[in-house]
Order: C-alpha cells, then structure tokens, then sequence
C-alpha cells in the first residue's frame, strides 16, 4: 500500500464535484420544480404537491406517448439487433477483408445525427425524394413515409435503425473475435452443426455483449430525440409523440416547467424500470442455457 | 487474427457471403452518396422522375452555404464548444479514473454503478432545469452553459473509460513511484499519466464525437450568437425543396471532418465503444 493512498480522494473532486453541481444538482432543482404549477415567465408559481404527476397520468396524450416510444423502442432495438447480430457474425465468418466492410458499415454512426436523419428526410421526402422518384419511376404508388400515422412510425424505426445499427454490429463483432476458437474448432470435429454451434458456443460467450448493447440501446431510444425532432417533429399529430418529444413540447414550446419535469421524473422512473427488469430476464436466461 | 478456424461452411459460401455484404453496404451507403450527389447538382436535376444520375456537377452551394450563409461562424461556435468540452473533460475525467482505478475493489464498484445510472438519465430531464437556472443567470446563448452541460454528460462515459486504461496499468509503478519519494500528484503526473495516453485519446475522441454532434442542449441553450452547427443545420430548409441543393452541402460539410477523423482513428474508437461490453 501506498503511503498517500488516503489524499487519493482529493483526485475525485474536480470531476465529481461538478457532477454534483452540474447533474445532480440541476437534477434536484427538476424534482423541486416538478411540485409546481409554473409557466416560465409567469412571477408566480403554486405549489401542487403530486398534482403535475395525477394530471399527466390522467391524460391521454401522456399514454399515447409511452405507447409510441415503447413501439418505437421495440421496433428499432428489436431491427438493430437482428440485422447488427447477422452482418457482426458475416464479418466474423468472412474474415479477410472485414475491416474495409466494418469501417464502410460504420460510417451512418458516426455522421452527425441530425445530419444522418437530414439526408433521410431527404430520401424519404414525397415525391421527390430518391425512394418516390425510383418508385414512381417504375408506376409504384409510394406511401406517404412521413405524412401517415402508421409509415411515419415505420420511417423514424428505420431511421434510428440506420443509424444504430452499426453501433450493435461493431460491438458484437468485437465479442466475436474475442472468442475462444479452440472451443468451436473440437465442436467441428465433433460434427456439430453451425446452428449447434452458435446457439450453445456462439451466444452463451456473447451474452455480457448482449445484455450490454441491448440496455444501453433501450435507454438511449427512450431519451432519443434528434432523430424525430427532425424527421417528423413529433408528428404527423402526434403519431410519432415520444415522451421525450412531449417533454420538449411541454418544457420548451407551452413553457410548462414544472409539469416538464414531472414528465421527467416519471420517465426516468420508466427507463430505471425497464432496464431492471430487462438485466434480470437476460440474466436469467443466460443462467438457464448453462444448465 | 483467426480466420481459418471459421470458415464454418466452406469455399463456396465465401463468395455468396462477399457479394451479401457488398449489397448490404451498397445499401447502407445509399442516402450519404446521395446526399453527396445532390449538394453538387442544380435543383433542376435534383428533383426529377426518375431520380438523375448523370448530370453537370457544380460546388457552387459548397461555396454559397459557407461563405454566404454564416456557416463559418456556427463551425467557429461549434468548434470553441467541442474543443473546451474535451479540454475539461479529459483531464478531469482521467484525474478520478485513476484514483478509481487505485482504490479498494469493493469502493470502487458501487461508484461504477453509480456512474452508470447517471449516464442513463434522460437528457431532456436535465435539459429543463438547466434552461431555467441559464434563463435566470441570464446565461443562455452564451458559451459556458453549453461547455458545462455537455462536460457533465459526459463525464460518466470518460471515467468508466479510462479507469479501464489505468486498471491495465500495474501499481508496482506506484509504489516504486512513492519510493523514490513522489507524491501522489507527482506520481500520477510523472509516471502514470504518459502510460495511460492510449485511453486518453479515446477519451478525446468521444468526447469530441459527443460533444461535436450534440443536439438536445445545444438546441435550448444557444441563440443566434453561438448556435452549433447541427443546429444551424436543423433549423436551415429542411422544408423547402429549393432549398436541398444548398442544405445537402451544409450537411456534406458538417458531416465530413468526422467521417475523416473516423477512418483514421476507427482502431481507437472500436477500442471506446465495446470498453463497457466486454469488460462486462
């Protein structure tokens, strides 16, 4: 041990301490204001108690809105995670060559994403659009990708599969090759099949990876915004109405702080409990394919 | 590199796998190489049926969107924000990843978890009660707010990663470090720091990714005055289809210096992105 082991606390403070005054501070201050019926700008606030918390429960919009996120988590983590699982264990499996595809791949991840949603606003636009013209072109009426309530879901699950993606191809790739070959190669001798192979050697080694995309990527959906904001800002109504696109709508357009933030609350009381239940499923899981 | 262990179905299903993953990437590339295709062209070929392919490319809007739209002055705002996030960012961040990394086990593994919940908080949560203390200190559309929030944000992500940088580095170090009489500063300034510059260009990388695409704060926070690129973009045409040719090339320009960045430093950014998933 150390001499100075004990004045190894004074290197925590710099970082810590503005934690604590710029996130857990601000982040008390948004409880606090949740208890208040305050617009912005209005001199006054009321305290309500739990009154922002029973109206929003009471109102439709409020459901409305966690349903869609929940369609549009779903949907989007569910496509990612095919998609990114097939192309990581195709890149696995082609071996020379990976890394051209796997950077090319990659690249929708890294562009700003509100550029990236930009160019798909543009692919997407009526009419005109790249996926109109070609479809027009060929006498193919198009749906109205971001104008109907049901393609408009459709387009922002695309949009945010299209950007992350590759963010659960490049982790789960590099689980893979993180592997122990010698594993696979005595099952291959053995004579098991592919299939065999990656369902008992394969996924029990990815699992760690697994959990890790699959959480990380849910609570990212659920304070996912740029993406709608710019797609389809919420709508067409509010078809595309994510709790954080209400959030916004209610904190920065109504300038209703105080129900914002217990909009706020109540979603970060959603995510801590989705992802619980979410780690204790895929625990369990994994606990019963060792047996 | 273990290629041979996994031909797992043999010579003949090589090729059919290449030519999946050409079209698969062909696919993947298709909106950025349009997008590219429409900032060079005239509105008039931009909005055809069918869609055109060969046409007189110009850089004309290249030209208009930067010189003539303020663009510079939002990539001037963009760059002070991002650039100060990773300058207060990294070095704080590696300052508590090391004394992480250098305390008992059973401490260090609660302050983990507790980093992890506060990076899974919902921006949008913190966004408000910032937009309210910033409207009262009168600080909106002003740099430091900004720089603030996204060092906050971030601060999570870079401890959690660079303790892995200062976990690999042994103690032995330390001690030998104290023997020869240095202290705890000295010691991590001397010894310690020069060792762990892998993690801290990943670091500097992340930070510089988050903070440069940043939206959510950076659309509340700014005004005119120091509005980010994104959010210049975001706000500039989306609407109008005249507009296309002149926003494509904004977005063409935004997006590639991080493209570049990307693809000279993918190694390190693979390296930051599965810290968290493979050391579980």
């Amino acid at each position: 041990m150390v001499r100075w082991q004990r004045s190894l606390w004074l290197f925590f403070l710099p970082s810590f301490g503005l934690l604590a005054l710029v996130l857990l501070w601000p982040l008390a201050y948004a409880v606090y204001l949740s208890f208040f019926d305050y617009y912005l700008g209005a001199p006054e606030r009321t305290f309500v108690g739990l009154g922002n918390y029973a109206g929003l429960l009471g109102e439709a919009r409020l459901w409305n809105s966690i349903g869609t996120t929940l369609i549009i988590a779903l949907g989007s983590v569910g496509l990612e995670f095919l998609v990114g699982m097939g192309l990581a264990l195709a890149l696995y499996r082609l071996g020379t060559g990976a890394r051209v595809f796997s950077t090319l791949l990659f690249l929708p991840h890294v562009v700003t994403p509100v550029v990236a949603t930009l160019f798909l606003k543009w692919m997407l636009a009526a009419n005109w659009g790249l996926v109109d013209a070609t479809l027009l072109t060929f006498d193919i009426e198009p749906p109205d990708w971001l104008g109907s309530p049901f393609w408009a879901k459709v387009s922002v699950i695309l949009a945010d599969a299209w950007i992350f993606t590759p963010l659960v191809m490049m982790v789960l790739y590099a689980a893979l090759q993180g592997l122990d070959t010698a594993q696979i190669e005595a099952a291959k001798i053995d004579g098991a099949s592919d299939w065999r192979i990656f369902r008992h050697i394969i996924v029990p080694a990815l699992i760690p990876a697994i959990i890790f995309t699959i959480s990380v990527r849910l609570m990212d959906v659920f304070r996912f915004f740029d993406v709608i904001y710019v797609l389809t800002g919420g709508g067409p109504g509010t078809a595309t109405e994510t709790i954080t696109m209400y959030t916004y709508q209610l904190g920065f357009r109504m300038l209703e702080v105080g129900k914002a933030s217990a909009l706020g609350v109540i979603t970060l009381i959603v995510v801590a409990a989705l992802l619980f239940t979410i780690n204790r499923t895929l625990t369990r899981i994994y606990r019963r394919g060792d047996q | 590199m273990s290629n041979h262990a996994l031909t797992l179905g043999g010579r003949r299903n090589g090729y059919g796998l290449f030519l999946a993953l050409c079209l698969v990437t062909f696919v993947n590339l298709v909106p950025l190489l349009w997008a590219v295709l429409t900032s060079l062209k005239h509105p008039a070929d931009a909005f055809t049926i069918p869609p055109t392919i060969v046409f007189e490319p110009t850089l004309d809007y290249h030209r208009k969107v930067w010189f003539e739209n303020d663009f510079f002055r939002f990539l001037t705002n963009s760059l002070i924000v991002s650039l100060s996030t990773v300058a207060i960012s990294v070095p704080i961040g590696s300052f508590a990843a090391y004394a992480l990394s250098r305390i008992p086990r059973r401490s260090a593994g609660p302050i983990l978890s507790v980093l992890f919940t506060i990076r899974m908080f919902p921006h949008m949560l913190l966004a408000i009660p910032f937009f309210v203390m910033g409207t009262f200190l009168n600080m909106i559309d002003s740099y430091p707010l900004l720089i603030l929030a996204l060092v906050a944000i971030n601060q999570p992500f870079t401890v959690w990663l660079m303790h892995g940088f200062f976990l690999d580095i042994p103690r032995d170090l330390d001690e030998a470090a104290a023997i020869d009489g240095c202290n705890a500063w000295q010691a991590f300034r001397i010894v310690i720091l020069p060792l762990a510059r892998p993690g801290m260009t990943v670091a500097a990388l992340f930070s510089l990714l988050l903070s440069y695409n940043e939206f959510l704060f950076a659309l509340v926070l700014t005004g005119a005055k120091t509005k980010t690129l994104p959010v210049a973009i975001a706000s500039f045409g989306g609407e109008d289809v005249s507009a296309w040719s002149l926003s494509a090339a904004g977005a063409i320009g935004i997006m590639l210096p991080i493209v570049v960045i990307m693809v000279i430093l993918q190694r390190h950014l693979v390296r930051g992105l599965t810290a968290g998933a493979v050391k579980g």
